[in-house]
């Protein structure tokens, strides 16, 4: 029966197969063609590995890249952590001190020369220090950050702050079993310690963890960054269909601080700042800091670990806690928050860390919880520079150094 | 987890060098079900159920069958089984929704609820190849297997699993049983067609599909240009994607030692219709060739008979594609293309006086004119693409220049492949230049959008 059924069907089946050459052998059809011997396949891994190797290399003499005083990451960059890699390797070799930190070091609200890195230069009579802040980051990241892309940051003077506010309540301190869409989410712990709310797939914490090690994607990110508008280039060009994206690279980095243009919509003036009687503080209020201790904070066990580590490369670290706008506090609230910063300091004071927490600033230097604006920078870098602490540390060889003298 | 990710090369890393070290001894198999069945439950740990329930179900029919006087009633149970966890997983909405409607339009005040079952991942795949291994024992084509374990590896071998090629029995199997030694050849040539095979799925299916899906998703946005690019995008899209997919798992399973049969054959450069159908999916062409299209009598009845069961296979297979009306239509569409074309294709006007390339224009606008059905969300979306590529204007064209050229080159590389100066192609220079420039494209410009194979979801 079986082969009346064989005959069949090469007959039945002819209306499928006619003008039908007949398929090649399996063999034969290896990846259209494309066969490499194990000889080839050297040759191609070498010239890969070469070519990975040298095109940051020569990109970075290729692409102009000159930070004046009192540079800060652009905004637009943020998450262009090659860039920010290269910065660190500038600033350590131009600066004494590099003033590491969140959205209050790079100055959210105010223009590049109104931060607190600028102030500190200009009452020092210096130019020694160097904004390395980064908009957007939060202790959890900023350890990663320094870890894997702020290898270069050794045996320097650093002015390493500690925003309360990410330990003001468990979603800020990345605590909540909620999903919770934080910034810079590459740069977190990947697999331990645990972050309840980061719930992104195995295949992008091993992509994370993969770019923590090799250059090669980081200077595809910066390139997608810099010039592609965030995009990789083919889908740029889905969005720019009538560009070449051959002459979207002009090798030439956005040094001009973007802010005026990215910012225009967000900043408000400054005759307008948050006060106690705005509307937002009763709203905040009303929601309540539920403040984490610190022996249970993540971003705070993340900080710490950023302490050690830049001390492992031989820095020597001051931190800065705060400010804080505490006149947005109060009852309970405004008490945990003075037993946390108590406990901090404690602990800042226990493993010999200088440190500065400073006083209770007017309400009218702040434009929102951490933010001061350009008066709020003045008076902080006015107060650490006569700060005895901090002379110690970041001018140990002229204490007599002071704002104004 | 999916070949173009992480996690797979984290699960492959671990598995190919134990599967080399057990390969040949009485292990191997045992960890290649093992590896295929974790493969298959990373996705969810239920379908390893699923897909073991047919594979145990077509085991235990085919050895009946063999004892039985009436292997028949056993060969039913095996395609009722079979069909019916298709009609469970894959058919229970589609057909409760069309009962629905029936019984609306007969103003019937009844109404079922439809199931609402996800369809499990390559289950359309593997159904498949275990009922074409029931009914290759009950034709006498192949012994039934007698180890469950190697029958188990058979269904669930994770390079095919969940996209094909659909496997024949009488092709797997007897490698399966092999213990050869695997040569150096083997891992290179499945590099190869690894790394082709992930070019064609992240560079360019994965960049098409982000200009297809927008112009697709609201094709009353635009105007005839740009529907029609899109439709001829969706054609390669759809190709890199699958055969992507295909060129993966046969060059993952080549590294293993095993050679999947070939599934598409530059299936644009086809000079007809019929050849469009060897050249595309080959491994399913085959198989409704084979279990539908020559049962149901194939060309032996006459001209009528011969276009009926024509018609019925393609309609089956497009319902194969998917739940939908979309995908009859897709299928009918086909149906009547082939009829058109079979006598046409046949003279020898057509034969000798037609240029090749027109052939293929001709062969290539008709495949994308089909595809607006199988690509759009509902026939009225489909019909909306056809109606405005004729009315609506080209006031504004949004045309990307860059992907075009991309396409071309392909084009162009394909034509090279089958043309006499397919030398040019296997200079040692030329082959290595290609593949670096595959992976140097796949490192710098890969889209960091990730999509699923379309495929999957049949």
């Amino acid at each position: 029966m079986s082969e009346k059924i064989t005959d069949d069907f090469q007959k039945a089946a002819a209306p499928f197969s006619s003008n039908c050459p007949p398929p090649r052998p399996a063999s034969e059809d290896a990846g259209a063609g494309i066969r490499l011997s194990a000889c080839q396949w050297v040759i191609v891994a070498v010239i890969c590995l070469a070519v990975s190797f040298l095109i940051p290399a020569i990109w970075e003499r290729l692409e102009n890249f000159s930070p004046g005083p009192d540079y800060r990451i652009p905004y637009k960059l943020s998450n262009d952590y090659w860039l920010y890699e290269r910065y660190c390797r500038t600033a350590n070799f131009e600066y004494e001190t590099l003033v590491i930190g969140d959205s209050v070091i790079w100055g959210h609200y105010v223009s590049r020369d109104n931060t607190l890195s600028h102030y500190l230069n200009e009452m020092s009579g210096t130019r020694k220090f160097a904004n390395l802040g980064l908009d957007g980051i939060h202790p959890a990241a900023m350890e990663g950050l320094l870890r894997y892309y702020g290898k270069k940051i050794t045996n320097k003077n650093i002015i390493l702050h500690l925003n309360p506010l990410w330990m003001s309540t468990p979603k800020l301190d990345l605590q909540t079993e909620k999903e919770f869409n934080f910034n810079h989410p590459n740069l977190v712990p990947q697999f331990k310690p645990e972050i309840a709310c980061y719930k992104a797939s195995l295949s992008t914490r091993l992509s994370a963890v993969v770019r923590r090690f090799f250059t090669f994607p980081n200077w595809v990110s910066h390139l997608n960054i810099t010039y592609f508008q965030g995009m990789d280039m083919p889908t740029w060009t889905l969005e720019n269909p009538y560009k070449n994206p051959l002459r979207a690279v002009t090798f030439n980095l956005q040094v001009v601080d973007s802010f005026e243009q990215s910012k225009k919509n967000i900043i408000q003036p400054k005759n307008n700042p948050f006060s106690a009687s705005d509307t937002t503080k009763d709203e905040i209020t009303d929601n309540g800091y539920q403040w984490v201790r610190p022996e249970k904070s993540l971003q705070w066990s993340c900080f710490m670990r950023t302490i050690k580590l830049l001390r492992e490369r031989d820095n020597h670290v001051f931190v800065l806690v705060g400010p804080f706008n505490e006149h947005m506090l109060e009852g309970t609230s405004l008490e945990s928050y003075q037993r946390l910063k108590n406990e901090i300091e404690k602990w800042l004071l226990q493993n010999n860390i200088a440190c500065y927490m400073p006083p209770v600033l007017p309400a009218k230097i702040y434009q929102d919880a951490s933010h001061p604006l350009s008066e709020g920078y003045a008076m902080i870098a006015e107060q650490l520079l006569e700060n005895e602490s901090f002379n110690s540390t970041i001018f140990p060889a002229d204490n007599s150094r002071t704002a104004g003298q | 987890m999916l070949f173009h990710t992480w996690p797979f090369l984290l699960f492959f890393l671990i598995v190919y060098p134990v599967h080399l070290i057990l390969k040949r001894t009485r292990f191997g198999l045992i960890w290649l079900l093992a590896a295929s069945y974790f493969f298959y439950g990373w996705i969810n740990p239920l379908y390893v159920i699923l897909i073991f329930y047919p594979t145990l179900i077509d085991y235990t029919v085919a050895a009946r069958m063999e004892k039985s006087n009436r292997p028949k009633i056993w060969l039913a149970l095996s395609i009722f089984n079979n069909i019916g966890l298709l009609c469970i997983f894959k058919y229970a909405d589609f057909i409760t929704n069309n009962i629905n409607i029936l019984l609306t339009s007969l103003k019937i005040p009844y109404e079922i609820a439809p199931p609402g079952i996800l369809l499990p991942i390559g289950l359309s795949f593997y159904t498949l190849q275990s009922m074409g291994y029931a009914i290759d024992v009950y034709r006498g084509n192949i012994e039934r297997q007698k180890s469950f374990i190697r029958y188990a590896v058979f269904v669930s071998f994770f390079p095919r699993l969940l996209a094909g090629p659909i496997e024949r029995a009488g092709h797997l199997l007897p490698q399966l049983n092999k213990k050869a030694k695997l040569t150096i050849e083997d891992f290179t040539d499945g590099l190869s067609l690894f790394v082709v095979g992930l070019f064609k799925k992240v560079a360019l299916a994965d960049y098409l599909a982000q200009y297809v899906d927008k112009v697709y998703s609201t094709p009353e946005q635009f105007q005839s240009p740009a529907l029609i690019l899109a439709t001829f995008l969706f054609a390669w899209q759809i190709y890199f994607d699958f055969s992507g997919y295909t060129d993966m798992a046969r060059g993952i399973a080549r590294m293993m030692g095993i050679r999947l049969m070939l599934n598409f054959n530059n299936p644009y450069l086809a000079t007809g219709l019929g050849d469009f159908w060897s050249r595309w999916h080959i491994s399913l062409s085959t198989w409704f060739k084979d279990y539908v299209y020559i049962p149901l009598g194939g060309n032996r009845k006459g001209k009528f008979n011969t276009y009926r069961n024509m018609f019925l296979t393609m309609v089956i297979s497009g319902l194969w594609h998917g739940a939908a009306w979309t995908f009859v239509i897709w299928g009918v569409v086909h149906a009547f293309g082939r009829f058109l074309t079979r006598e046409v294709e046949r003279t020898e006007l057509y034969k000798e006086k037609v240029p090749k390339i027109a052939k293929q224009f001709f062969v290539f606008s008709f495949v994308c004119f089909a595809w607006i059905f199988f690509r759009a969300e509902n026939i009225n979306d489909a019909w909306m693409i056809i109606t405005r590529i004729f009315t609506s204007g080209a006031a504004n064209p949004y045309i990307p220049i860059f992907a075009l050229i991309l396409i071309l080159i392909i084009w162009l590389y394909q034509f090279l492949y089958e043309s006499r100066l397919k030398h040019i192609l296997e200079i040692k220079a030329v082959r290595i230049a290609c593949v670096v420039l595959m992976i140097l494209y796949l490192l710098v410009f890969a889209p960091s959008s990730r999509h699923t194979f379309i495929y999957l979801q049949f």
